[in-house]
């Protein structure tokens, strides 16, 4: 029989020295904005009812999940995502609280990719929730977080893109078009698939509605975008316009301008899950975006909760990774100092170790057999000094 | 590829290469090392920042998806087959065939009540057309040639791309039914899009309007 016991699944890994490091300082960074903001850590089940994320707002696939069954024979999935598993708990244990509820979270979420295609089947998510209040101002702080979460990874050249599901939303309405269609349509609206996008949109050519749902997929870009997208989509786009470029000049005013752009195509792969204002955050080097979020007025009340809400999530692993390759580095600092002790004199060496250790320094203790061994050992750690502790006194090395 | 100016573009090696090479032909591009490109996978187009890079179809779509490369072209039959995120800005009409259902002459391939096998390159393709007509059918994956399967009996039918015809009819074979067409398509990261928005639109603009030339 063939053992699997010394590779791990397709989709994960082990993380080891700097990789760790760079993980941990990605989600200490985000947990510093997110409690300084005044947000509450949540942490939910890595295991829950499969019905959590089969709500009417957003149906995961069963392909998407990794899947076991409790001792009662009920399916149970590994956490895809955490907004829902927090929708229930607002619907739940919740309920009730003041609001605005501020909440964030910071745990691994698993999703079975399509085999060998490289991305991670689990990752670190950390994000927040804004659950109730006023529509523009919770939209407009959540956008403001995200922007100092991109901020705080110091890439120079990252991007920050918006957009609102709602013109999706309004245009394809007016279509006609069957369930099945407006799921085709919106997945082409989501690959940008231009020439599919216009094959099928051909069909309505009498339908000014048609036309501007062609335009959509392309108007992303810069402030003008929005100016274009005035002339090119009909009257009722127009409060939605406007609120998006209160938004832009509201995210310049606080410094993030030059980094802000607009694409008026983008929609939630799942329907009907977001219901306004989304956004996404880029940085170089990783494919795919590191921070999505958006409005998502109707999945609470798929929980028992009628509550609008807003939020969104950064790949913590996708940072981690764009860190590390710009740090170059694998390795966590060597410490300060090695200590040997000789014969008679472990425990001064432990007491030695301790005052190091509270005076500042890093200090590891040498478990081995001769100093000539734990003078070797310093050495290829890169530790730069070395301690050897006797009965009759501490000596100090240089290395 | 930090340069915003900078374009890494994948080409599926054999003919889509050929036809995109003489595409930047005509839009006036100096071709030389591309056409005298001895084992080199990377190549450039000297005076346009664009590099080249050569790549079996269904790679380009991997560097494409994981941002190695800003863009490629792909045929649609790969893409059908793989999938992947990634956005699909233009047919670019070239490599033009189609994928169609073909069994042996005269015979009826929906006929009976029996569970029908199909063998074929593309399993993905072909599962999805029968998911589409409810219809329940064995998959039998070929890597060579597909027309040999049902001339040996262990498949009633194949999906396959056709282009003339021509091995199906000098294998005793016809064309059942068409599948869905396929030519070559211009793919691009979904990142790169936003962040090199304008060079990658000029690009695909030129491209199309000297398709048209």
């Amino acid at each position: 029989m063939k053992k699997f016991d010394l590779i791990t699944p397709e989709g994960t890994r082990d993380l080891i020295y700097g990789e760790c490091a760079a993980l941990r300082s990605v989600g200490e960074k985000l947990r510093k904005i997110f409690t300084g903001h005044g947000y509450s850590e949540v942490i939910t089940p890595g295991l829950e009812f499969f019905d959590v994320f089969n709500s009417k707002t957003r149906h995961y696939s069963q392909q998407e999940l990794y899947k076991l069954t409790d001792g009662k024979g009920r399916l149970v999935v590994m956490r895809p995502d955490s907004t829902l598993p927090i929708a229930r708990l607002v619907g739940t244990r919740l309920s009730g609280s003041a609001l605005p509820l501020k909440l964030f979270y910071n745990q691994t979420i698993y999703r079975a990719n399509p085999k060998e295609s490289g991305r991670d089947d689990e990752f670190f998510q950390s994000g927040i929730e804004i659950i109730g209040g006023d529509t523009m101002k919770a939209d407009m702080e959540a956008l403001s977080i995200a922007a100092e979460v991109m901020e705080s990874f110091e890439e120079d050249d990252y991007r920050f893109e918006i957009g609102d599901s709602g013109f999706f939303t309004l245009l394809s309405a007016k279509l006609g078009l069957d369930e099945h269609e407006l799921d085709e349509l919106r997945e082409y609206m989501l690959g940008k698939n231009y020439p599919a996008l216009d094959g099928m949109l051909a069909k309505y050519s009498d339908n000014a509605y048609a036309a501007a749902t062609g335009r959509l997929a392309r108007l992303f870009g810069g402030r003008e975008i929005l100016g274009e997208a005035e002339k090119l989509l009909p009257e009722e786009a127009r409060p939605m316009l406007e609120r998006l470029g209160t938004v832009y000049d509201n995210l310049c005013a606080i410094g993030t301008g030059g980094k802000v752009t607009v694409d008026l195509g983008m929609v939630s792969k799942s329907q009907d899950y977001y219901t306004g204002i989304v956004f996404k955050g880029y940085i170089h080097g990783y494919g795919m975006p590191v921070l999505s979020g958006g409005r998502y007025d109707k999945v609470l009340a798929d929980f028992g909760a009628d509550i609008p809400a807003t939020g969104f999530a950064v790949n913590e692993n996708a940072v981690a990774n764009a860190l590390l390759k710009r740090s170059g580095g694998m390795l966590t600092p060597a410490p300060d100092v090695m200590i040997y002790s000789e014969a008679g004199s472990l425990t001064d060496a432990i007491k030695h170790c301790r005052s190091l250790i509270a005076d500042g320094l890093t200090a590891e203790y040498a478990d081995l057999s001769s100093a000539e061994e734990a003078r070797k050992l310093a050495v290829t750690r890169g530790i730069k000094r070395l301690d050897i502790v006797a009965p009759d006194g501490i000596t100090s090395e240089e290395l | 590829m930090n340069d915003n100016n900078a374009v890494r573009i994948a080409l599926t090696k054999g003919r889509l290469e050929k036809d995109t090479v003489g595409l930047f032909e005509k839009m006036g591009y100096d071709v030389s090392e591309l056409r005298d490109k001895g084992r080199r996978l990377i190549l450039n187009i000297p005076g346009q920042n664009i590099e080249v890079v050569l790549a079996k179809a269904a790679d380009v779509i991997t560097y494409v998806e994981l941002g190695a490369c800003d863009m490629g072209v792909v045929g649609k039959d790969t893409i059908l087959e793989h999938g992947g995120q990634y956005y699909e800005i233009a047919d670019l009409g070239f490599g033009r065939c189609r994928f169609a259902l073909a069994g042996k002459k005269g015979t009826d391939f929906y006929g009976g009540v029996g569970v029908k096998t199909v063998a074929t390159k593309y399993p993905a393709v072909t599962r999805h057309f029968f998911e589409s007509k409810r219809m329940d059918v064995d998959i039998v994956k070929i890597e060579g040639s597909v027309e040999l399967a049902p001339l040996l009996k262990i498949a009633d039918g194949i999906v396959d791309i056709v282009e003339t015809g021509t091995t199906l009819k000098e294998n005793g074979l016809e064309v059942i039914e068409d599948v869905v067409p396929i030519s070559a398509r211009l793919i691009v990261n979904t990142v790169s899009m936003k962040l090199k928005k304008d060079r990658i639109e000029a690009l695909s603009d030129e491209m199309l309007k000297a398709l048209d030339r």
